[in-house]
C-alpha cells in the first residue's frame, strides 16, 4: 500500500497550477492581467484571483498548495465561470493605465494600485461602457488622494506652528521626566526558548506569551534607560547579567541609540533617509517621517494631529513603543542578531537556536550568490578598502542594522496598533528583517561597485546623427 | 531521454534542495533569486533543469510545477512536511518547460555581464551592457511569475539603468537586418514598462515605433556604429621609465577574476606581469596589468580622474614564499603599474608570486582556476563564433544574445 506521504500525481494537483491552466482557458480577453507566456501576473494571482475569486478563507479546501482532484475540478470551474468579469477587469485597467498616462502620473505600480478598484468596477458595471472615462478619472483622483491628508508636507505644517512645538516639547519633557523606573532585572535569556521554536511548522512556543505577559520588553526598555554596562556598578540590581545579550562585546542598545542611554527625543522639523540618526535617537518629526514615507495605505492610518499626539506618549514609552508584544518581540531580535554571522566566519557566538541556523543559512546562501554574481566584500578589515570595507565591516556587526530596520518596522505595526498575536507571527517578521537587511547589503554593495566602475562615457551614444 | 533524475533533500536547517548544490569555482555558476529559492545551472555544463535551494516552500510552489514539473513539486511538498522517504523517491525525468528556458537564460545573462572573460589580449571583445541589460530586463519580465518582489526591482532597475540602449536597439531593429529575437525584447520591455507604470521619453519613442508596426523599414545600418564601443585598446608598449635597473627576473602572475569587479583587468591569462630588477644592493619589483575595458578611465573627465583616485587596485606579491605584501597600482592608459622595494639579499634570484585584487572587494586568493578560467574563455570563443553566424533560427530561447551578435559583428569589423 503506498504510504500517503508519496503524492501521487493523479491525485493531489498543485493549486497554482489548477489556477494557471484554468486562466490560460479563459482566452485573450484577458492579456492585460497576464504575463508575457501567457500565465497571470504574479499581482493577478495575489490581488486578484485568491482573495476576490477563490477566497480560501471562505473556502478553506482551497486554501492548500496541493489540492484534490475534485477541488481542482471545482477551483477550474469557478476561475472558468468568473471569465466575464476577469474579462471585464482586464478591460478597466487598461482604460486606467491609458487614463494615467494621459494625465501623466507615473507614481506607484499601476497594478498595486488598481487590481482591486478593477474588479470592483468590473463586479459593479461589467465592460467599460459609456461614461467609463469619467469613472476611471475618479478612481484615479481617488487613489491619488487615498492618503487623506496623511503626508510628510501635512506633518511639515502641522509642526511648524511655534505655539504648538512649544506646547509638544512641554508635553514631552513631562512624560520623559515622568518615566517608570525599572521595576526588574532585564533578561534576554527566555528569548532562546522562542527562536529554537521558530521556522518549525506546527510548533506552539508558549513562552513568547509568556514573555508578553511577564513584560520583559518591557523590562528591557526601562533597563536601557537607566544603566550601560559602564554604570552597572550603580545599578547591578538591573542586569541579570553584564553581558544583557550572552556576549560582551556587543552595547546594551544594539546601536538602537548613538548614546549612552537614549536621549529625551525632540519634536523635529525636518528629516532625511539618508541622515537619519538610530531609532531611539530620533525626533518625533522624523519618527512619522518614516511612517508616513514608507506605509501602502496610509488611509488606514490616524490623522497627522492624532499620530503626533500618540507619538509624545510613545517616544517615551519603553523601546519607543506601546505595544508590549511588539517590545518582546525586540527583544527576540535582538537575541537572534547578536548570533547572525552573515560573513560565515563560525565564531560561534552565543547558542544557536533554530532561528539562528534559518536565518544564517539563508545568509550563507546570500553569501555563495554574491560570489557568483561577482559583488563580493573582502571578509576581514583592509585599510585600503574603501567604501567595500566600510560595508563589510557592517556586516561585521549586523545587529546594528538588523536592529534598526527591526524597530522601524515594529514601530510601524504599534502606529497602527498591530500588535503580534503569537510566536509565529513575530518569527516572519524577524525572518522577513533578516531578508531585508540581505537585500539591503546588496543593493549597496551594487552601489559601491557602480560608483567604482563607473565609465566616464555615455552607456551608448550614436556616433553620428 | 534526459538523464537527469532531481533529487528532493531536506536540509538541516529546513532548505529543500532538488538535487545538489553545484560546486566549482565562483564563475561557473549561473544564479537566480526566484521566489522562495536560489537556483543555480552549472555554466560549462550542459544547459538543463537548475538546481534549487528552497527556503520558502509555500512562496515556491506557486512556481516548482512550472519549472521541475507536477510530480517534483509535489515532492518539494512531501519533503518540506517531512517525509523523508520522498527524497529517496526518483523523480521522473522532465523536459525543460518555456519557464525553466527563460529562467536558464535569464541566469546565464546575469552570468555574461559579471565574468564575461572580455580581453584585448586574447581578443575577445567586451560585451555592449546597454544592449545586455535590457536583454535582461526583457528577460525578468518573461520570468515574472518565477520572481518575487526583489526580482521585480531588479528588473526595473536594469530597465532604467539602460535606458539609453533603448534608441540604438530601435534603430537595430527597424534596419530590418536585426534578429528576430530584437523585435520578441523590444515588446517584452514595452510591456514590461507599461506594467511597471513607468513613462519618460525612451519608452514613448520605443511604443510610437512599436505602434507603426510597419516595423523594419530597411533603413541599412553598420552594426560597428550602432554603440560607441568599449575599450578601444591602444596599449601603451611597455613601461612608463626606462627602467635603469637590470632585471633579474620576470613572469607572469596569476589573474584570479574573483578578487577584483568586472572590467578592472583584461581577462587574459598572462595580462598580469612583474619584473624584478637589481641596481647596486637595491631589488624592487615593477608590476604591469593590462587594463579592462570597462574600468574607470584616466583622462578625459573630472569625474572619472577622481574615481581613479579612488581606486586602488592593488598587486599582491610572494616572494619565496614568504607571507604577501601589497603593491599598490596605479592606472595609465591601458595599464595599471606599481613598484615596490624588495627585501631580499642580493645574490639570490627571488621566486615571485604576483596577484591582482581590489581591496575591499577580494574575497581571498581561493584555489588555482586557471583550467576553468580557461574553459570559460572557449566558451565566449564559441558562443561569439555562434553570434557570426548568419542567425534567425526559430531557436529563439537559446541563440546567442544581442550584445553578443554585436560584439560579434565588431570583431569582424577589426579583422
Amino acid at each position: 500500500m503506498p504510504s500517503p506521504s508519496q503524492p501521487s500525481t493523479g491525485e493531489r494537483r498543485p493549486r497554482a497550477m489548477v489556477i494557471d491552466r484554468a486562466w490560460r482557458g479563459l482566452g485573450p480577453g484577458c492579456r492585460a492581467l497576464s504575463g508575457p507566456g501567457g500565465a497571470p501576473l504574479t499581482r493577478t494571482v495575489k490581488l486578484i484571483v485568491l482573495p476576490l475569486i477563490v477566497r480560501p478563507t471562505l473556502r478553506p479546501e482551497f486554501a492548500a498548495d496541493f489540492l484534490g482532484a475534485r477541488e481542482a475540478e471545482q477551483l477550474d470551474a469557478l476561475i472558468r465561470e468568473s471569465g466575464a468579469v476577469l474579462e471585464a477587469t482586464a478591460q478597466w485597467f487598461t482604460l486606467l493605465k491609458k487614463t494615467r498616462r494621459a494625465l501623466g502620473i507615473v507614481a506607484g505600480n499601476p497594478q498595486d494600485l488598481y487590481f482591486q478598484r478593477c474588479f470592483e468596477l468590473a463586479t459593479e458595471h461589467g465592460a467599460p461602457g459609456p461614461g467609463a472615462e469619467a469613472a476611471a478619472k475618479s478612481v484615479l483622483a481617488d487613489v491619488v488622494d487615498a492618503t487623506g491628508g496623511r503626508t510628510v508636507e501635512a506633518l511639515k505644517e502641522h509642526l511648524a506652528d511655534s505655539a504648538r512645538r512649544a506646547r509638544l516639547d512641554a508635553e514631552l519633557t513631562a512624560a520623559w521626566v515622568g518615566r517608570e523606573a525599572a521595576t526588574g532585572a532585564a533578561d534576554t535569556g527566555p528569548a532562546d526558548e522562542v527562536l529554537d521554536a521558530c521556522g518549525v511548522p506546527g510548533a506552539v512556543s508558549p513562552a513568547f506569551a509568556a514573555m508578553v505577559r511577564a513584560g520583559h520588553g518591557s523590562l528591557l526598555g526601562r533597563a536601557l534607560w537607566s544603566a550601560h554596562p559602564a554604570d552597572v556598578g550603580d545599578r547591578a540590581d538591573l542586569w541579570d547579567r553584564a553581558d544583557l545579550w550572552g556576549r560582551s562585546d556587543v552595547p546594551p542598545h544594539l546601536g538602537l541609540t548613538a548614546h549612552r542611554v537614549p536621549p529625551r527625543p525632540g519634536v523635529g522639523r525636518s528629516a532625511s533617509t539618508a541622515t537619519l540618526p538610530a531609532p531611539f535617537d530620533r525626533t518625533l518629526f522624523e519618527r512619522l517621517f518614516t511612517v508616513l514615507q514608507t506605509s501602502t495605505h496610509r488611509e488606514h492610518l490616524p490623522t497627522v494631529p492624532e499620530l503626533v499626539e500618540r507619538e509624545v506618549g510613545r517616544s517615551c514609552a519603553p523601546l519607543g513603543l506601546h505595544d508590549e508584544s511588539l517590545r518582546v518581540t525586540v527583544v527576540l531580535g535582538g537575541r537572534l542578531a547578536v548570533g547572525l554571522d552573515p560573513l560565515g566566519t563560525g565564531g560561534s557566538v552565543t547558542g544557536p537556536t533554530a532561528a539562528h541556523r534559518i536565518v544564517n543559512s539563508r545568509w550563507q546562501r546570500e553569501a555563495s550568490v554574491l560570489r557568483a554574481r561577482r559583488m563580493t566584500v573582502s571578509p576581514g578589515p583592509d585599510p585600503d578598502g574603501g567604501v567595500l570595507n566600510a560595508l563589510a565591516q557592517d556586516l561585521r556587526t549586523p545587529w546594528a542594522a538588523y536592529m534598526r530596520r527591526l524597530w522601524v518596522r515594529l514601530h510601524g505595526r504599534d502606529v497602527r496598533d498591530a500588535a503580534l498575536p503569537d510566536a509565529a507571527s513575530a518569527w516572519s517578521v524577524l525572518d522577513g528583517v533578516a531578508r531585508s537587511v540581505m537585500m539591503d547589503h546588496r543593493a549597496r554593495v551594487r552601489t559601491a561597485l557602480r560608483s567604482l566602475s563607473a565609465n566616464s562615457e555615455p552607456a551608448a551614444e550614436p556616433r553620428s546623427a | 531521454m534526459p538523464a537527469r533524475h532531481p533529487a528532493v533533500t531536506r536540509a538541516e536547517d529546513g532548505t529543500v534542495q532538488i538535487t545538489e548544490p553545484i560546486a566549482g569555482p565562483a564563475f561557473t555558476r549561473a544564479v537566480l533569486d526566484v521566489a522562495g529559492a536560489v537556483l543555480t545551472w552549472p555554466v560549462l555544463g550542459p544547459t538543463g533543469l537548475p538546481a534549487a535551494e528552497i527556503h520558502d516552500v509555500a512562496q515556491a510552489q506557486q512556481w516548482l510545477w512550472a519549472v521541475y514539473g507536477e510530480r517534483t513539486a509535489a515532492a518539494v511538498d512531501a519533503v518540506a512536511s517531512g517525509a523523508p522517504e520522498a527524497a529517496a523517491e526518483p523523480m521522473a525525468p522532465e523536459q525543460p518547460t518555456a519557464l525553466a528556458e527563460s529562467a536558464a537564460r535569464l541566469a546565464f545573462g546575469h552570468w555574461t555581464a559579471r565574468w564575461w572573460p572580455a580581453s584585448h589580449l586574447d581578443g575577445i571583445p567586451a560585451l555592449e551592457p546597454g544592449a545586455l541589460g535590457l536583454e535582461l530586463a526583457a528577460l525578468t519580465h518573461e520570468c515574472q511569475q518565477l520572481l518575487d518582489e526583489a526580482g521585480e526591482v531588479e528588473g526595473r532597475e536594469l530597465l532604467e539603468e539602460h535606458l539609453a540602449a533603448l534608441a540604438p536597439l530601435v534603430r537595430w531593429w527597424q534596419s530590418g537586418a536585426s534578429p528576430r529575437r530584437l523585435g520578441g525584447v523590444l515588446r517584452l520591455i514595452d510591456d514590461a514598462a507599461d506594467g511597471l507604470g513607468l513613462g519618460g521619453e525612451e519608452i514613448g519613442r520605443l511604443r510610437s515605433a512599436l505602434e507603426q508596426d510597419d516595423g523594419p523599414s530597411g533603413t541599412p545600418l553598420d552594426l560597428a556604429d550602432l554603440f560607441v564601443r568599449q575599450g578601444e585598446f591602444a596599449l601603451a608598449a611597455g613601461s612608463a621609465r626606462p627602467a635603469t635597473g637590470r632585471v633579474i627576473a620576470r613572469g607572469v602572475g596569476t589573474n584570479n577574476w574573483c578578487r577584483y569587479p568586472p572590467g578592472f583587468v583584461d581577462a587574459a591569462e598572462d595580462a598580469v606581469t612583474w619584473t624584478v630588477y637589481a641596481l647596486g644592493a637595491g631589488r624592487w619589483i615593477e608590476v604591469e596589468v593590462v587594463a579592462g575595458g570597462t574600468a574607470p578611465v584616466g583622462g578625459g573627465r573630472l569625474a572619472a580622474e577622481v574615481s581613479v583616485e579612488r581606486v586602488h587596485l592593488a598587486a599582491e606579491v610572494h616572494v619565496d614564499g614568504g607571507p604577501p605584501s601589497r603593491v599598490p597600482l596605479a592606472r595609465r592608459d591601458d595599464v595599471w603599474t606599481g613598484r615596490a622595494n624588495l627585501d631580499i639579499r642580493a645574490s639570490t634570484t627571488p621566486s615571485v608570486e604576483v596577484g591582482v585584487l581590489l581591496p575591499g572587494f577580494d574575497p581571498g586568493p581561493g584555489a588555482d582556476d586557471r583550467a576553468a578560467r580557461e574553459a570559460v574563455r572557449a566558451l565566449a570563443r564559441r558562443r561569439l563564433g555562434e553570434a557570426a553566424a548568419p542567425h534567425d533560427g526559430e531557436a529563439a530561447q537559446s541563440g546567442p544574445f544581442l550584445a553578443e551578435i554585436l560584439a560579434a559583428a565588431a570583431v569582424e569589423e577589426d579583422f
